[in-house]
């Protein structure tokens, strides 16, 4: 029991200064971030004359699919779908099975000590434009160049540092007691990790892949020089709408709704680990 | 080491002992680093070694043969006033984005903190930004900025009556696009990690500054700025360090143009090197861009990122 009553912190006023200032920031923050949103939704089922009208039509009268449809199949757009879902896939499986066992290597034995830890994280900074043209000559020499194998090995690397901090963290600040208690009863030393500490890690483990798939379906740089016309993902299809004219704006818009909607879900799913996500674990969120 | 597959009445899990197995079992910690370590080795340590030899030859797709050619490329590059005015550009628009959303996401931050009704949708939306791919963010920001027919150009015109501003390729306002751009992306980034060390200021030290009758100013000013110093550091540092890389909004919002006077350095090195083929000038200039970035890394990321600030 408590001996002293604590103040209240602040007072609930109904409509303070205060509560007023921050609604009205957050409104404005709210319109500001939806805004082109609701603009793109809309302008994927404009009808094609009414992307020449001054003023704008806000809300089209005879909604229509037909951009989706162009999009899809005149533009390319599902081919480039199809490679994004296998890419980013494989890619996210490949990282984060290798970025936890490496990120369980740190955490338990301090492997290498930090400098090899930060020697991974720095790749994280690595400007891609410092690394894409060797890639691009090795590839060009090794034939992986515009194949989706190719895409999902440079994926893969990018994100490591991320698959593997982010798994760092989370085995840190697991207690390794069972692990040894496992070795105590016979277990080998993968024994350990495979059946004792992994499933205890599971969910660090699907925050892990849910950054890395959106880091691969995102992805643009990359994909851009090392694809051409087999294995482009989804992002690369909108240097086709460069100094688009009107008669395209339709399909844009199309294409980036079917981009945008996936790692929006995803992301959502993951809310909860956004903040050591996005800071590879030096956070903890 | 003995073999018993009973403990105590317990039944063990029998433990294959092989050569192998003992030899995989001491060298454990080294065999899990290996599979990523040799990968990150193979994909960039060897392409950054390869591109020393190409920054110090001809390589060229229109002139043959790779001859020594010294320093040549590095002074090609440094001496481009196009590259120059590159990295100018790449460190006005960073350090404008990366001020002006911590700042934006600060306000943001402190306007959700406490519970109040709607708060987990807004976080909701608050978020969505950061998982747009960049590219699709350049190309919905130029639908909406473009004249005549977008919808921003005509409300200013109802609002301020009718201007001549091309929003994408006018002086000033292509860089104010492109910041605006960055800004509705990574605002949210700022905010989910300033909101997260606001939450962890102990409550302790607000009641103890209101009891001894601190104003509101004095209190952020020095119990919550302090307290949350080293998660402005780590989401300053993250951020800049990812904007100085700047390409995706830039190629899709203006191309770089009109003329050259959007290139960001990323953008200039894509060019030289991807449409104007000078490979050995282009992977010149990227080695200087990458030793200009390693010394930020040094200084920002190794002081930032010790274990006790997990």
């Amino acid at each position: 029991m408590r001996a002293v009553r604590r103040p209240r912190a602040r007072r609930q006023g109904a409509l303070s200064f205060d509560n007023l200032v921050r609604i009205v920031y957050l409104g404005l923050f709210l319109a500001f971030l939806l805004a082109p949103f609701y603009w793109t939704v809309i302008t994927s089922i404009k009808p094609i004359d009414d992307f020449m009208n001054i003023p704008p039509v806000w809300f089209p009268e005879q909604p229509t699919l037909i951009h989706y449809r162009v999009a899809m199949f005149t533009y390319r757009g599902l081919d480039g779908l199809i490679n994004s879902v296998v890419v980013s896939t494989a890619a996210t499986v490949l990282s984060v099975l290798l970025g936890t066992l490496m990120g369980y290597s740190f955490a338990r034995f301090n492997t290498g000590g930090q400098h090899l830890s930060f020697w991974v994280l720095s790749q994280r900074f690595l400007p891609p434009v410092a690394v894409v043209l060797p890639v691009f000559l090795l590839y060009r020499y090794l034939g992986l160049n515009d194949t989706r194998f190719g895409l999902v090995l440079v994926y893969t690397v990018m994100t490591l540092p991320l698959s593997a901090w982010m798994m760092f963290a989370y085995f840190r600040q697991m207690p390794a007691e069972l692990e040894e208690a496992a070795l105590v009863d016979g277990y080998s030393r993968w024994g350990a990790l495979w059946r004792v500490a992994l499933p205890l890690a599971l969910p660090g483990v699907v925050a892990a892949a849910v950054f890395t798939f959106i880091f691969c379906w995102t992805e643009f740089f990359f994909a851009l020089i090392l694809t051409s016309r087999h294995a482009f993902t989804l992002p690369t299809i909108f240097r086709g709408f460069l100094g688009f004219q009107a008669s395209s704006y339709g399909e844009a818009s199309a294409l980036a709704i079917v981009s945008l909607v996936p790692s929006i879900i995803l992301g959502m799913l993951v809310q909860r680990h956004l903040v050591r996500g996005l800071t590879l674990g030096a956070v903890r969120g | 080491m003995a073999r018993t597959d009973t403990v105590d009445g317990f039944v063990l899990p029998r433990r294959r002992v092989g050569a192998w197995s003992i030899w995989a079992d001491r060298h454990f910690r080294w065999l899990l680093v290996a599979p990523a370590a040799v990968l990150i080795l193979a994909l960039t340590i060897y392409p950054l070694v390869y591109s020393v030899w190409v920054a110090f030859v001809n390589f060229d797709f229109q002139i043959p043969g790779h001859a020594f050619v010294g320093l040549q490329n590095f002074e090609h590059v440094v001496e481009d006033p196009i590259a120059r005015r590159s990295l100018l550009t790449t460190a006005i628009l960073s350090v404008s984005s990366v001020v002006l959303e911590f700042l934006l996401g600060l306000g943001l931050a402190m306007s959700m903190t406490g519970t109040f009704r709607g708060r987990g949708v807004i976080m909701l939306i608050l978020i969505v930004p950061l998982f747009v791919s960049p590219v699709v963010v350049g190309q919905i920001w130029s639908l909406i900025l473009q004249r005549p027919y977008g919808p921003f150009d005509y409300l200013v015109t109802q609002l301020f009556g009718p201007t001549e501003i091309s929003w994408l390729t006018g002086n000033p306002w292509k860089y104010i696009s492109l910041i605006v751009a960055d800004i509705w992306q990574w605002t949210p980034f700022m905010f989910v990690i300033l909101l997260a060390g606001l939450t962890s200021v102990s409550p302790e030290l607000y009641e103890a500054a209101e009891l001894d009758g601190v104003s509101r100013w004095q209190t952020f000013w020095n119990i919550t700025l302090p307290q949350i110093t080293p998660l402005i550091l780590i989401a300053v540092t993250f951020r800049f360090l990812d904007a100085i890389k700047l390409f995706d909004i830039i190629f899709i919002m203006t191309g770089g143009g009109p003329g050259t006077s959007t290139y960001t350095t990323s953008f200039y090195l894509y060019q030289t090197g991807f449409q104007n083929f000078h490979l050995g000038q282009a992977t010149a200039g990227s080695w200087l861009f990458l030793i200009l970035t390693a010394v930020l890394i040094m200084f920002l990321v190794r002081r930032l990122l010790r274990p006790e600030t997990a």
